[in-house]
């Protein structure tokens, strides 16, 4: 499985490169699937009722043939109906490939990972039962393997299969169950999208605007200029010869319809235990860098700015145990994902992963520092651990001295003032780009913290021009070496800062208990 | 040049995202073969219930005595439901048989027959036996209704007109059941990629040969 998420992680920077360079990863869907998938649900959702005015289920075949046939509305709704849960089953798909790839599938994370599973079952079998009621020859050959699948099962009185067989015609009965199925399953879909996104803070349901209108656009473009056939109404005595099929919601039916019912089932539960055995399979020990975060009360001041940057709602606040009259912070390591974004946020560096809180930060870079002091390469670029390998050679080739942080959300600020300190002439921090940060919300908190004075803010006194925060996405290495030599540019008409001592700074960085008994 | 080559990239993401709908509008509605030009099927579908095999004798009256009075049932009935064997031909080639049961796991539900024989489309001598498995000997069969008649008590009382309701269910559920012998012998042509569909006529209680035409009654 290991070597499996190597494959895909590969797999995956190639897909996010090769879209960067198209779209900027500003606009990159691909970093956006999740948001695309729920996007294309509401598009459903406002197309279905649409469609629901005017769909019949005593004669479904023929209603849903006047809707087609209609040039105005009718047509290109139906088409957009039809794109969208394409581009739901495709972004849904993408969306759980790039979680797996980015090991984002188990420890806190399983709930998500299974409640998306259900989202992305529901929204295949949503798809079934629209093609179903269409009635149109794909319709009937889903509805026919459909029915030879669960006719195997001990849970129907009598076989769905023979009402197909041309004896009489298909009950409405039948269609009117199908049609309760395609409405309820969405209802159900609102429940499972609840508790897809119940652990984490903030969650962003939707693309950015423009990425949302630019897909529902060319979606309605297309949906006008190729709108999606209709086969001829299903007829049990006529052998179709072909069926126009949906690949995306039903690329199994060709094999499905060659094998026996158990072959097929067995596979599917084969399918289903391993991926919902995901999240089993993926774990790995919740130590070293996946250790989840800790709070050192000798250090918390009660602030609450950590509960409210988490952006998995990991931490609360507490009353104390000692006699300090404020809260204390208190981290669930069953919500915690170790991405180290509190670090960030604790301006006295009381909470964070073991080893990469803000004061294992400093004493670390201080080591580093003693050993190879930033003198000869004077612009220092600190890259997420996310950023490709290649692209932060690249950076180093370009004479930037290279500091790698697991998030640049875990950044903490000081560790940009003790480079300047130490005579950096400039820090850039290259992030991931927004929408596709591990720990979510990095890129956000730091530039907040950087330039917006939010907790755990970079100090007044450093120079906000020897700062600049930019973006090392994959197949984005050139705007990232355009960011660099920019930075490079606007630093030439500084003066190299002086190494300081400053005493203060130190006093900042003790750890609070050392300062004397009176508090 | 900054402009230019700004513009190249919105043109380029512009074909990209076209080229990518071209083909997810196409992997939408394609063309996925289902059928061999040129054959055709025949389809067996019918659905009732088979017939029951059972060997009835009237209780004694010391028999009755011994039961609470509300639960003496003066007929006794043990048995099964028939099998039957389905056996399909096509211009004297043997296409299809098997042993076809009642649905449930005691198969005291009624038969669901649907089998789909594919042929080469043309006139085929076609062949259908449905016939059950099971010979019942008469003469071991226990009380015919008439001797039950005859040793019955007075239908009066709490069995007043049982014999008669008795009577009337025994000789609903055959007329219900499927007929112990199903044979259809004909010549039958078949359009290419078109279905013929052989079910059973339940007021006839014989199998019947139906098209396209015949369904929409």
């Amino acid at each position: 499985m290991r070597l499996l998420e190597r494959v895909a992680r590969r797999v995956l920077t190639g897909i996010d490169a090769a879209t960067t360079r198209l779209y900027g990863w500003t606009w990159n869907p691909v970093h956006q699937t999740g948001t695309v998938a729920v996007a294309m649900l509401l598009v459903l959702v406002a197309t279905g009722l649409y469609l629901l005015l005017f769909y019949r289920v005593g004669s479904p075949a023929a209603s849903v043939a006047r809707i087609a046939a209609d040039p105005w509305i009718g047509s290109w709704v139906r088409s957009l109906h039809r794109y969208a849960s394409d581009l739901f089953v495709i972004a849904a798909a993408l969306h759980a490939f790039r979680m797996f790839a980015q090991s984002r599938s188990w420890g806190p994370r399983t709930l998500a990972w299974i409640s998306g599973l259900v989202l992305f079952g529901t929204g295949v079998v949503c798809a079934w039962t629209g093609f179903v009621m269409a009635w149109d020859t794909f319709g009937e050959r889903l509805a026919k393997d459909g029915g030879r699948l669960l006719d195997v099962l001990p849970v129907l009185s009598e076989p769905v299969s023979r009402i197909f067989a041309g004896d009489g015609p298909v009950p409405s009965a039948f269609f009117f169950v199908n049609l309760f199925v395609h409405i309820a399953v969405p209802l159900a879909m609102g429940v499972a999208l609840w508790l897809h996104v119940s652990r984490v803070a903030r969650p962003v349901l939707l693309p950015p605007k423009p990425l949302l209108w630019g897909i529902i656009g060319a979606l309605t473009l297309a949906s006008v200029a190729l709108p999606a056939p209709l086969g001829d109404a299903a007829n049990a005595f006529v052998l179709a010869r072909a069926t126009p099929t949906d690949l995306m919601v039903a690329w199994w039916l060709p094999l499905s319809e060659r094998l026996s019912p158990g072959v097929v089932w067995s596979a599917m539960l084969a399918a289903g235990v391993v991926a919902l055995l995901v999240p089993r399979m993926m774990r790995k020990p919740r130590e070293g860098p996946l250790a989840a975060s800790v709070v050192d009360p000798r250090l918390c001041t009660g602030c609450n700015q950590c509960p409210q940057d988490c952006p998995w709602d990991a931490i609360t606040m507490v009353n104390r145990d000692d006699d300090r009259p404020t809260l204390l912070a208190r981290v669930d390591a069953a919500r915690c994902v170790s991405c180290g974004i509190c670090a960030g946020s604790c301006a006295p560096m009381g909470v964070g992963p073991v080893g990469r809180s803000g004061r294992d930060q400093l004493a670390a870079l201080r080591s580093s520092l003693a050993v190879a002091p930033v003198d000869d390469t004077p612009i220092v670029a600190i890259c997420c651990e996310q950023a490709p390998p290649a692209h932060v050679v690249k950076l180093r080739e370009r004479g930037a001295r290279i500091h790698q942080v697991p998030c640049v959300g875990n950044l903490h600020s000081s560790v940009i003032e003790l480079f300047v300190r130490n005579g950096a002439a400039g820090v850039i921090v290259f992030g991931c780009p927004r929408r596709d940060c591990v720990g979510r919300e990095g890129p956000k908190w730091l530039h907040e913290r950087v330039f917006n004075d939010r907790e755990a803010e970079l100090q007044p006194r450093v120079d906000r021009r020897r700062v600049r925060l930019a973006t090392l996405a994959p197949g984005a290495l050139s705007d990232a070496i355009a960011a660099l030599g920019s930075f490079t540019h606007d630093l030439a008409v500084l003066h190299r800062p002086e190494t300081s001592e400053d005493d203060a700074f130190d006093v900042i960085c003790e750890p609070v208990a050392t300062k004397g008994p009176d508090r | 040049m900054i402009a230019s080559r700004r513009l190249l990239r919105w043109v380029t993401a512009a074909l990209a995202t076209a080229a990518a709908l071209f083909v997810m509008v196409r992997l939408s509605a394609a063309p996925v073969g289902y059928s061999d030009p040129g054959t055709s099927s025949l389809r067996l579908s019918w659905s009732a219930r088979p017939e029951r095999i059972e060997v009835c004798r009237t209780l004694s009256a010391e028999e009755l005595a011994r039961e609470e009075e509300h639960m003496r049932q003066r007929v006794e009935c043990e048995g099964h439901f028939a099998t039957y064997t389905l056996r399909v031909e096509a211009d004297g080639r043997l296409l299809s048989e098997s042993v076809v049961r009642g649905a449930g796991l005691r198969h005291d539900r009624p038969i669901f027959l649907l089998r789909d024989l594919a042929l080469s489309s043309g006139a085929h001598r076609i062949r259908v036996s449905f016939l059950r498995r099971e010979r019942i000997d008469r003469r071991a069969e226990g009380d015919t209704l008439e001797e039950r008649a005859e040793r019955s008590e007075a239908d009066t009382g709490l069995f007043a007109g049982r014999a008669a309701r008795e009577a009337t269910e025994r000789s609903r559920r055959t007329r219900a059941a499927i007929p112990p012998r199903l044979v259809l012998d004909t010549l039958l042509s078949f359009a290419p990629n078109r279905v013929l569909l052989v079910t059973l006529d339940a007021d006839r209680r014989a199998l019947e040969v139906l098209d396209s035409t015949a369904t929409s009654r």
